[in-house]
């Protein structure tokens, strides 16, 4: 009997090391995007120890509980607000794959929004394809707007920072345009409101007083789908053998330019799928003020943060919206949200910089450890 | 007596390389001194220790007796070393004036004042003769020219002791003939010079002395004008045949590939003037050389990295001159590259993948674009087992993290697998150990006992001999040279390789 | 014709901010390093250097004030001297007669203690008048700016110091920085004054130049209704000019961008070199940052209008040559112009198209331009690469 007993436990006590393995394993992988993020948080701190600092600590309580403050409406708009950033972070984490850095997914994600919405508006379609064909159609319009830059990229040679930053603004632009050309509400000057039928689905049966929607699960499913494409597929086979080393996949004979487009296309419509979920609400309307959505600017953090990997995108997406919504509920103190966009634009450059930093971390441990070692000699000297 | 420059039991390591092992060098002033060795014998190492871009393990170096400490270049220039790099150090966009005078410019309130310096240099110019026009830009002239302003750089501050690394290289004969008398110039001056160099015959022309190194070490000083060419050459590669490989006599089967009047351009001028030659299946075809005379370019071209300016390639019967890279190696092309690290793999993925980086879109490997992760594990079995490549953790390993012999052994296995008809290899034990180098030459012979032709590029002079069947020579882009390597000898080639000799190529 | 000259004046607005901020950027990425940033910079440089502006303009007679503004100055003079390494005082001995080497030891020093005490009073007499009767409004305008482009400079360091020591990405670096000034804008303005809007009391338009003013057409095209900024930005290009062109720091630092391998085998410290460019670039875009918020409105509300990132794009279309960065400011300004004042212009007004399609001008004739021109684009070859000694 007790034969079995150990064999048991010997197998139990396996699996856990194993377990533990892996997680230190997971761990070790994203240990840059934590020390950015430990960082951040930390100034984060200061600043607000600096400015008052009765409140820090239990200001920086609530912004790490973040939307849980609010209990079910909290978590339904933290959910809300996720899925936008998730799938713009995405997309640049998909084209940083390839090698390429898309600063114009708020652009995409507008043109996604607005394309949406002018269907939601001006179509009148049955209840269960209506939202579905306004998604696409958002979609399909961001996957156009990430194209152009794809395309100068490939053929002229144009740099792409520069080239997404311009479609940005035409967006900008063209959303103003737009709006008050077909869909304008003029009591408020905003878009108006769309159609029942074009709603993506709620999910305030789950989350009352909230604009949860299904976005959430669209957003996961998209990540999920992107993952595999990355990974699984010969499409993300070139995609990353070029975002590693452009020679090298250049002698194995891929085609790097069409790599650029794709990869930029995909980009674009994962942002454009962005506008929509976040616009295919009724209720939710875009302004005639200028503006550039600052979703884009999120998905970079959001890209960065989780290394570049759809996967990571998913969960930074979900940290992100949970913090800023815990600087929405942080108002009762004397901060002001800005904190946030602070402790982020930290985290980005501390991200920036964490290769020098852990070379800097390791040659101080190493002289720390050689002190340690000449100071323990010398006691035993004496 | 007096040296003018004395580097005494100079050590430089590189990782586990000696790249020079206790050299000591004694040049007298007023002096011409060439430094003659092979691919990797350390003379380019050596200079750049004296002109401070690198700092030796162990030794010193003494200037007109003096020790002194060489930190950086700007060391070096105040004890007046110049040096003329190999790779010019020019700024394409600015003139000539310019471009002497970066770094040492006078200045009246920070605004840069010319007058001075120009009447120097016009006295320069006048001189040693040194022609070029002060204000045209570095991209209108020609290199001969860019050449002249790199030496004026030297001249301009005051340099007396002047290092030209490899300066024929990129020269046409016209523009070596007065490279030369301005050498000569310069020695009478007084000014002293360090010359390194491959080209026996211009060290014959043009130099007092000559240190010869052969894998870092030094082999000894003689006096070039009591000196043959031939003891040069011998001293320069040596005798040690290391190891010899087995090798079936064979006859070789029909020519499956061909290469005529091949025009590469390079360095603005053409890197590979008609080229011509075919190889043949059951066949090793060694093209041996100095690096740098044309190698690189030719093979970059004939694998489509680098586009061909005129001439014609054919393999299997079908024309792959301009064919777009995938679709060579569809005809039958097979190709170790030189720069394993940067064009054979994606450092980044993992073994499994890199072996199958050229095909893995094709059906064995996909279905409906999904890629078939357990047969390409298998295959990746299967290469591991067959060609001996270890790695950590087998399939999964990053490549960065193998060995560069493992490294190799995978791309060596990845190229001889897939189907293919030609093998071209360029460097394929560079930086491997015994061990690996053994194992590939085997697999190359092999390759070739099986009636695949191979096209072999090697800097090694004993890998050539062992492993061909027949040998090229390049020497400044075109094949000086056919050889067989069973009725040859290591010198002879050498002096094919130094451009002392030049004979004619059969078929 | 008024209509005419209105706009031009109205463009001068937009051309100035673009020219100085674009004149920034230039340096920099002629160094070799991009600097994307300049949008952020433009925005921490306006907080606090409107925020001077409005203190100046509350606290006119303290004592305190006017040393603040010295000691501005002195650090002003001094930075750019080491920056720029003008050898400014050398010059300033040389002005004032005094050619040291000819001078005994005693001599010398009283001709120094002299023009030291000469100084003084200067300075004494200047503070004074301001003591007494006010700070003049174009000198508060001018200390705004200078300190707005002190704080730029420092900012500018950040990026520059992980971009150029670290090795970090440029791009990524950069929008770090574009994230956090205006976040930290809101957070202190909200938190030390309840509001994030700083507002300035006065316009700082000046009407009209005296006697300039009163020549014909070119009176009205350039003496009135300008800001002082215009004449700052035409001052600074022909500087730029001169730096970039015929000083040895500009030699230099073209030498970095275009191919730092020479440079560095020459002796000259590549990371040194770029670290100030890039800190200048930070200094012009600071001062940018004030002067577009000065003439475009009354307060600082924690924008710039993209007049960061337009500046980036005059800097491309002027193909980093300081007289192509005029050009496209130029017309970058007109068009901005255009966007504002079309109702003006009877033509115009009849097309019926709305503001936006103006403003969509500029950015869609830069990508055009963009995809024409980059693949003979005349960018300093080595930027964005970052530097590694170790790669001789």
């Amino acid at each position: 009997m007790n034969e079995h007993k150990k064999q048991a436990k010997d197998v139990i006590v396996k699996i856990l090391k194993k377990l533990g393995q892996a997680i230190l394993r997971a761990l070790v992988v994203i240990k840059p995007s934590l020390i950015a993020i430990g960082l951040g948080l930390f100034i984060g701190l200061i600043i607000m120890l600096i400015f008052d600092a009765g409140d820090a600590f239990p200001a920086l309580g609530t912004l790490l509980i973040g939307g849980f403050n609010g209990g079910l409406r909290g978590i339904g708009n933290t959910l809300y607000q996720a899925a936008p950033i998730i799938l713009t972070g995405l997309a640049v984490a998909f084209a940083f794959r390839t090698g390429l850095f898309n600063i114009g997914a708020s652009g995409q994600m507008m043109m996604g929004a607005y394309v949406a919405i002018h269907i939601g508006v001006r179509y009148t379609l049955p209840g269960t394809v209506h939202w579905i064909i306004a998604f696409l159609a958002g979609m399909l319009a961001g996957a156009i707007w990430g194209l152009i830059p794809g395309l100068l990229k490939a053929l002229s040679n144009v740099n792409e920072v520069v080239s997404s930053i311009m479609m940005n603004y035409i967006a900008g632009n063209l959303l103003i345009i737009f709006i008050m050309k077909y869909v304008f509400n003029p009591t408020y000057s905003r878009s108006l409101n769309i159609l029942r039928t074009a709603e993506l689905p709620l999910l305030t049966s789950v989350f009352p007083n909230s604009t949860a929607n299904i976005g959430i699960f669209i957003a996961i499913i998209v990540v999920i789908i992107a993952h595999i494409i990355l990974h699984k597929t010969t499409l993300g086979f070139g995609l990353r053998a070029s975002g590693f080393s452009m020679p090298g996949s250049k002698y194995a004979g891929m085609n790097t330019k069409a790599n650029i487009i794709t990869a930029m296309t995909l980009s674009g419509s994962f942002a454009g799928m962005a506008g929509a979920i976040a616009f295919l609400v009724v209720g939710k309307n875009i302004g005639t003020a200028f503006e550039i959505f600052p979703q884009g600017f999120d998905g970079i953090s959001v890209a960065l943060l989780g290394l570049g990997e759809p996967i990571g995108a998913l969960f930074a997406g979900l940290f992100l919206a949970n913090i800023r919504m815990g600087a929405f509920y942080m108002q009762r103190y004397s901060f002001v949200p800005q904190i946030i966009d602070m402790i982020i634009a930290v985290i980005i450059y501390v991200t920036a910089i964490s290769a020098a930093l852990q070379m800097i971390f390791k040659r101080y441990g190493q002289q720390f450890k050689a002190w340690r070692l000449s100071r323990h000699e010398k006691k035993e000297g004496k | 007596m007096t040296y003018k420059v004395e580097m005494r039991h100079i050590t430089k390591i590189f990782g586990t390389l000696y790249a020079n092992d206790d050299v000591t060098l004694q040049v007298k002033q007023g002096e011409i001194h060439a430094l003659l060795g092979e691919n990797g014998a350390g003379k380019s190492t050596l200079m750049s220790v004296l002109f401070g871009l690198y700092h030796q393990e162990q030794g010193d170096i003494l200037i007109d007796g003096s020790p002194v400490e060489i930190k950086n270049p700007n060391d070096a220039n105040r004890l007046g070393i110049g040096m003329v790099h190999q790779h010019f150090k020019l700024v394409e966009s600015f003139t000539v004036l310019d471009n002497i005078i970066l770094g040492a410019e006078d200045t009246q309130n920070g605004i840069i004042q010319y007058e001075q310096a120009t009447k120097k240099l016009q006295h320069l110019i006048q001189t040693y003769k040194l022609h070029v026009d002060l204000h045209a830009y570095i991209k209108d002239i020609t290199v001969g020219q860019q050449q002249r302003v790199e030496i004026l750089k030297m001249l301009y501050r005051d340099a007396d002791i002047l290092i030209f690394d490899e300066p024929t290289a990129v020269l046409t004969p016209q523009e070596i003939h007065e490279l030369m008398n301005i050498m000569r110039g310069f020695a009478k001056e007084g000014k002293t010079i360090m010359l390194i160099t491959h080209k026996l015959n211009e060290i014959k022309a043009v130099a007092d002395v000559c240190t010869v190194l052969r894998r870092g070490k030094k082999i000894g000083t003689v006096n070039v004008k009591d000196t043959s060419i031939e003891t040069l050459a011998e001293m320069m590669v040596g005798r040690e045949v290391s190891f010899t490989v087995e090798k079936p006599d064979m006859e070789h089967g029909e020519a499956i590939f061909e290469v005529e009047h091949l025009n590469v351009s390079g360095h603005g001028r053409h890197a590979v003037k008609d080229v011509s030659f075919k190889v043949h299946r059951g066949e090793i075809l060694g093209i041996a050389g100095i690096d740098g005379n044309g190698q690189t370019e030719l093979i970059h071209a004939l694998t489509g990295l680098k586009p061909i300016i005129s001439g014609k390639a054919t393999l299997m019967g079908s024309d792959i001159t301009h064919l777009p890279i995938r679709q060579k190696y569809q005809k039958g092309m097979s190709h170790i590259p030189e720069d394993r690290q940067k064009h054979g793999v994606v450092m980044d993925f993992d073994l499994q993948s890199n072996l199958i980086l050229q095909n893995y879109y094709q059906p064995q490997f996909q279905k409906h674009a999904f890629l078939k992760f357990d047969v390409i594990q298998d295959h990746a079995d299967e290469l591991i087992n067959r060609f001996d490549i270890r790695s950590e953790r087998g399939p999964k390993t990053i490549v960065r993290q193998m060995s560069g012999g493992n490294q190799q052994k995978a791309i060596l296995g990845r190229e001889i697998s897939r189907a293919h008809e030609l093998l071209i290899a360029v460097q394929p034990t560079r930086g491997l150990d015994v061990g690996a180098i053994e194992y590939i030459h085997a697999q190359l012979i092999s390759e070739r006992n099986q009636q695949k032709a191979v096209l072999l590029i090697s800097l090694e002079l004993e890998e050539i001999m062992n492993l061909s069947d027949r040998i090229l020579v390049m020497y400044e882009g075109e094949i000086v040279g056919e050889l067989d390597p069973k009725k040859t000898t290591v010198n002879e080639l050498g002096l094919y390789m130094s451009g002392a000799k030049r004979g004619g190529v059969h078929e | 014709m008024d209509i005419l000259y209105l706009l031009i004046q109205n463009a001068y607005i937009s051309m100035t901010v673009l020219l100085v901020v674009a004149l920034g950027g230039l340096l920099a990425e002629r160094s070799g390093v991009t600097n994307i940033a300049l949008e952020g910079i433009m925005i921490l440089g306006a907080f606090l250097g409107v925020w001077a502006i409005h203190g100046l303009e509350i606290y006119p007679y303290s004592l305190m004030t006017i040393v603040v503004m010295i000691v501005v100055v002195l650090i002003w003079v001094i930075s750019l001297d080491v920056l720029v390494n003008f050898g400014l005082s050398k010059l300033g001995f040389k002005c004032v007669g005094l050619n040291r080497l000819h001078m005994k030891q005693r001599e010398n020093r009283l001709y120094i203690a002299l023009n030291i005490f000469i100084v003084l009073v200067f300075a004494s007499l200047i503070m004074l008048s301001f003591f007494l009767f006010g700070i003049p409004k174009q000198i508060i305008l001018i200390m705004g700016i200078m300190i707005g482009g002190a704080v730029g400079g420092v900012y500018a360091m950040v990026h520059a110091h992980a971009s150029i020591y670290m090795k970090a990405d440029q791009v990524i670096s950069a929008t770090a920085l574009n994230l956090f000034a205006p976040a930290f804008a809101i957070f202190t303005a909200r938190f030390i004054q309840r509001g994030q809007q700083i507002p300035f009391s006065s316009s700082f338009m000046i009407p009209k130049i005296p006697l300039l003013g009163d020549i014909p057409i070119i009176g009205e095209l350039f003496f009135t209704r300008v800001f002082i900024s215009f004449y700052i930005a035409l001052a600074l290009l022909v500087i730029i000019w001169i730096i970039v062109y015929k000083s040895k720091f500009g030699l230099r630092l073209r030498a970095c961008g275009e191919n730092p391998h020479a440079a560095d085998s020459l002796g000259i410290n590549i990371y040194k070199l770029r670290f100030k460019a890039v800190t200048l670039s930070g200094v012009f875009a600071g001062m940018g940052g004030v002067i577009f918020v000065i003439s475009t409105s009354t307060e600082f509300n924690v924008t710039v209008a993209g007049f960061g990132f337009l500046a980036i794009a005059v800097l491309i279309f002027g193909n980093w040559r300081p007289s192509g960065i005029l050009m496209a400011a130029i017309f970058f300004g007109f068009t901005k112009t255009l966007a504002a004042s079309y109702t003006a212009i009877p033509f115009l007004d009849n097309l019926g198209l709305q503001r936006e399609y103006y403003e969509l001008i500029p950015f869609i004739a830069t990508l055009i331009i963009l995809a024409f021109f980059s693949k003979n684009s005349q960018a300093p070859k080595a930027l964005g690469q970052i530097y590694d000694q170790g790669k001789r």
